[in-house]
């Protein structure tokens, strides 16, 4: 079925049954449950900026009427963190797309072939810087103070690279998401730490937090896919590749305690 | 040593502060208790009604607690004395802003609707300063306990959350540096606006409205300049880089 037949047949027919169940559901359950809330909300939508708020849609209130479990106020500590989160993994995107726009010119000069795939990672990353500037807006938090800084930093990374060669240029790309890999599944880890205190206290999660974590796995695993094509592309032929790599896995984790912070 | 005192002082006055810093704003899951307990609530608000009479001051405080059924004495129950006042004041008339975000946009006969974010900044601001004209004329005493070294950071801490309350309601998006410029930038004009406010004898403050569109106007073209300006640097370097790369330098 064309995606705008569904998209009519979603208007004319009342959105699916919820899926929630108490327990955790699979991976593709969530995505699945993410994608119909999502997409009848866009139907539903009135058109008022702030009517996006999942509070007032009608799946929202079906659900709560359904699900009558209170969710509980987040604590301090747990609003600092989401606002890191989202602060570090905008600035990570925003630095990601600055890496992949200065290695494009001399890398595609040098070896055309490599032009679709630069294409492709640059693509999915502009759509991760995308997701975060709408998620770091519509939370209220705010982005980083350094933002001057890590762009330099990151289009000085990419085009060095780049120009040392296409090794290199590989290599960095398998250090950076390595440690953006490493970095999301830490959060997911928290985040689920947070579900599950709240299950075990007889709270309810909120769309707005399995959408969020959805969202993660879903940028976390293209992340792993990009590192898989630079080990396809001779990562590991850079020389010297073990300086190279630990150089930059550590400028990442200085950037990412950095940026937690400011 | 006295220097270092002061300066722990100053900390665990700045630690103690709720809400200190701008956090992750959740949609769906309840909002974190208000800065002001019950008691104190029901003090405050009783001692507000007095203001306009007493001033921000401890008499208003009193007879604002025995109003609300407490014994004099219990004013003790709100931390900052007459301060506590004035940051009651700051608090709801921001909190005020949200709930009457679309009226304020509708505009006044629906031909000067407001429709771009800079117009709906102008429109909030201006509806927030008229928040305050019901004490305006107590505001330089307001103004004055505001500016004491102990309740400085939590006055800045106040300003600093309306200008990002009016911000987001206003639409802005913006996340890069920009965030920051615009932020600081209402912030002075706020401030200034106010002040100019606390001496304006004009009908419904007719001059100080044309005060601050002059400073937003102000500070716009001052953006636009510096926007300018950035865009062409960056454009020049862009196309001298793609001049080299097209002459076959390898950059």
């Amino acid at each position: 079925m064309p995606p705008s037949c569904e998209k009519s047949l979603m208007r004319i027919m009342p959105p699916m049954p919820p899926l929630r169940s108490h327990t955790r559901l699979p991976l593709y359950h969530d995505f699945l449950l993410t994608a119909v809330v999502a997409s009848s909300r866009r139907c539903i939508s009135t058109g008022a900026r702030q009517s996006d708020a999942p509070t007032e849609t009608y799946e929202a209130t079906r659900l709560k009427s359904l699900n009558p479990r209170p969710r509980k106020p987040l604590t301090k500590e747990q609003r600092d963190f989401l606002s890191s989160a989202l602060r570090v993994n905008q600035t990570g995107e925003l630095a990601a797309t600055l890496i992949y726009t200065a290695q494009t010119p001399p890398l595609v000069n040098a070896h055309p072939h490599l032009r679709p795939l630069m294409a492709h990672m640059y693509d999915q990353e502009a759509g991760h810087l995308k997701t975060f500037n709408s998620l770091i807006t519509k939370h209220r938090v705010r982005p980083t103070a350094l933002y001057p800084l890590w762009s330099l930093m990151a289009t000085g990374l990419g085009w060095s690279t780049a120009i040392m060669g296409r090794e290199a240029a590989m290599a960095c790309t398998e250090a950076v998401e390595t440690e953006i890999g490493e970095h999301y599944n830490n959060q997911i880890r928290s985040l689920l730490e947070m579900f599950e205190q709240w299950e075990a206290e007889g709270y309810e999660v909120g769309t707005e937090f399995r959408d969020l974590i959805s969202t993660l796995r879903r940028i976390r695993d293209e992340e792993l896919e990009h590192l898989d094509h630079a080990i396809e592309h001779d990562a590991k032929e850079a020389r010297p590749y073990w300086l190279l790599t630990s150089l930059i896995r550590a400028g990442c984790r200085g950037a990412i305690w950095t940026s937690e912070r400011v | 040593m006295a220097p270092s005192r002061a300066l722990t002082r100053l900390t665990l006055l700045r630690r103690a502060q709720p809400a200190a810093l701008r956090r992750y704003h959740s949609y769906d899951h309840p909002a974190p208790a208000g800065i002001f307990n019950t008691g104190e609530q029901a003090i405050l608000s009783a001692a507000y009604k007095h203001v306009p009479e007493h001033g921000f001051t401890q008499h208003a405080l009193s007879l604002g607690a025995r109003d609300a059924g407490y014994l004099d004495i219990s004013t003790n129950l709100v931390p900052d004395g007459p301060f506590s006042l004035i940051r009651y004041h700051l608090v709801t008339q921001r909190e005020a802003l949200a709930p009457r975000r679309e009226l304020i946009f509708s505009g006044d006969a629906n031909a000067n609707a407001a429709t771009t974010v800079p117009a709906r900044i102008e429109r909030l601001t201006w509806e927030r300063l008229l928040g305050n004209r019901d004490v305006n004329h107590r505001w330089q005493e307001a103004l004055a306990i505001m500016a004491q070294p102990s309740h400085v950071p939590a006055s800045l801490q106040e300003l600093a959350l309306l200008v990002d309350e009016i911000h987001f309601q206003a639409g802005d998006t913006s996340v890069d540096p920009t965030w920051y410029t615009k932020r600081g930038g209402l912030s002075i004009i706020y401030a200034s606006s106010e002040l100019f406010m606390t001496n304006d004898r004009s009908p419904a403050f007719g001059d100080t409205r044309a005060f601050l569109q002059r400073r937003l106007a102000e500070g716009g073209s001052l953006s636009g300049a510096v926007g300018g300006v950035t865009q062409w640097l960056s454009f020049t370097a862009s196309a001298g880089l793609n001049v080299l790369r097209s002459k076959g330098v390898r950059i």
